[in-house]
């Protein structure tokens, strides 16, 4: 489906650390190899064992809404005509400790709850950068 | 009580709505130091080391530069966040005094941000690419500080019960203390909760009054030694106790499960108290910086002044107001009413509340605390004593 806010809304910029997120296809989150810690955002180190050993992993793509606002005030230009809108902060299954934002669309933006289950889909766009296919993860409910 | 080092001048430029300066940033950053070397009596080139936080685009050697000041001995800037800061310069400067490495430090502030970006406007992302550290919100709309302490106040007042009244007490505080004010950008524009509950929404939960100003201006404080300042014909304001806290990166970290949701202030609350041997009812003066009214609340909370379930009742019914409050709160009228000079303008009241000097004086005031923006880490608060 086309983005929420727009297929040409800001994209990512990819990095080694952001790109499986947002090229797989699936919800991926970064795990240490050698004592099975999960940690959002990525980064260079384990940040429970200080070990180096780092993988990405597909997560199931379900989640639970931890907090979600209504945005009213567009603060860029493409979003004059995008608000209101429902961002929220959603917890990974699979994932200890670890939340991701995004919005939750099919519903109205106020319908969205504190403790909703919420399923991920990916929208497809090409990115400005290198034409490359990005897969951008967002959310929609889910039955509980 | 520490008192090793004073707060000896402060300056300050006319604020600004954003937009309407007719001097550059750089100038009111001048202007600023200007004014508090003149009200420490202390002649510019004497000064020697320069402190200021987040993007401060107006470095120290060009300052110092223009300034003519003979020596720059100590520059430095507290890392991360933003207005979170607005004590920690202030403790880097006592730092500098103390350890004998600077003698007359300046912690300041300018913003113009009618030259520059404007803060609120999704940290100036203009381009359709974000870069990692916002790609991570940015792509959903989630790119102002609003949207990212609005998600944590949301769950918080859910866990906790936490009505909008308290929010909207926060804001009828500040607004009332303005009205005394005549620096203040808002003097002359009283705020009822009637407006308060009709104003538009920015983010749910946050009215256009829950969020803070957008201004132009400076604001400067002269840091040295308690035996230097006797030389000076500014007021001297001893430096009690400082901390500065941990917390999470900015951005997507600040979402994680460890903090979320959360002010960072628990840790800082507990520093400040403990170095300054004294409890939240010692307090005689709170300056607390307003990003937004929910971070307000729950740094109240983190720092011990009551429980999450017991906010409501502790700011109700102007508890805050005016300068015989149960609590005297943000008594310039903070970020919300008087400008936002990234709170540094609310460090200074604080210094002016321990003078005597605010236009919202509170009688006999022993204990003047200043406290950064929460939401954003590390936190930073500093408590200072009666001037001496």
């Amino acid at each position: 489906m086309p983005r929420l806010l727009g297929d040409d809304f800001l994209v990512p910029s990819l990095t080694p650390h952001n790109k499986p997120y947002f090229t797989a296809g699936s919800i991926q989150i970064q795990f240490c190899k050698d004592c099975g810690h999960a940690q959002h955002p990525p980064d260079d180190l384990c940040y429970a064992c200080q070990g180096k050993n780092l993988e990405f992993r597909a997560m199931v793509g379900s989640g639970r809404v931890e907090s979600a606002v209504v945005v009213h005030h567009s603060v860029h230009p493409a979003l004059k005509t995008k608000v209101p809108y429902a961002v929220a902060v959603i917890s990974v299954d699979g994932a200890p400790g670890c939340n991701v934002m995004g919005n939750v669309v099919g519903c109205a933006p106020e319908a969205v709850k504190i403790g909703d289950r919420v399923r991920a889909f990916f929208d497809e766009v090409k990115s400005p950068q290198n034409g490359e296919t990005l897969k951008i993860p967002n959310w929609e409910r889910a039955a509980s | 009580m520490h008192g090793k080092a004073v707060v000896v001048g402060v300056g300050e430029t006319t604020y600004y709505k954003h937009g309407q300066s007719p001097d550059t940033e750089f100038q009111l950053a001048c202007s600023a130091i200007q004014r508090a070397a003149d009200d420490a009596g202390l002649p510019i080139s004497e000064i020697d080391g320069l402190i200021s936080y987040m993007d401060q685009r107006n470095s120290p050697l060009r300052v110092a530069a223009a300034l003519g000041m003979k020596e720059l001995r100590w520059s430095s800037t507290p890392w991360a966040g933003g207005g979170n800061n607005s004590a920690a310069c202030v403790m880097e400067a006592d730092a500098a005094v103390t350890s004998g490495y600077a003698n007359y430090v300046v912690a300041f502030r300018a913003l113009a941000q009618g030259q520059f970006y404007r803060l609120g406007s999704g940290y100036g992302i203009a381009a359709g690419m974000a870069p990692e550290g916002l790609s991570w919100g940015a792509p959903y709309g989630l790119m102002t500080p609003a949207q990212e302490c609005a998600l944590h106040t949301k769950r918080w007042m859910h866990d906790h019960g936490v009505s909008q009244e308290a929010l909207a007490s926060i804001a009828l505080a500040s607004y009332a203390n303005a009205q005394r004010n005549p620096r203040a950008v808002r003097h002359g524009q009283p705020l009822t909760r009637e407006a308060y509950h009709a104003s538009r929404w920015i983010v749910e939960p946050f009215h256009l009054f829950d969020c803070c100003q957008e201004n132009d201006g400076a604001a400067a404080l002269i840091i040295t030694t308690p035996e230097r300042a006797r030389d000076l014909k500014g007021k001297a304001v001893p430096i009690v106790a400082a901390a500065q806290g941990l917390g999470p990166d900015i951005g997507a970290n600040a979402f994680q499960q460890k903090w979320f949701p959360g002010m960072y202030y628990e840790n800082v609350g507990r520093m400040i108290w403990e170095r300054g041997g004294i409890k939240p009812k010692d307090v005689d003066v709170l300056q607390l910086y307003e990003n937004f009214t929910g971070p307000v609340v729950m740094a109240l909370c983190e720092m011990g002044y009551c429980k999450p379930e017991e906010v409501d009742a502790f700011v109700a019914n102007g508890a805050l107001e005016g300068p015989d409050a149960r609590l005297p709160f943000n008594t310039s009228g903070g970020n919300l009413a008087e400008a936002y000079i990234h709170g540094l303008e609310m460090t200074i009241e604080a210094v002016r509340q321990a003078r005597g000097d605010s236009t919202c004086q509170v009688k006999d005031v022993n204990y003047s605390l200043a406290v950064g923006g929460p939401g954003y880490a590390p936190g930073s608060a500093i408590l200072f004593g009666a001037a001496l």
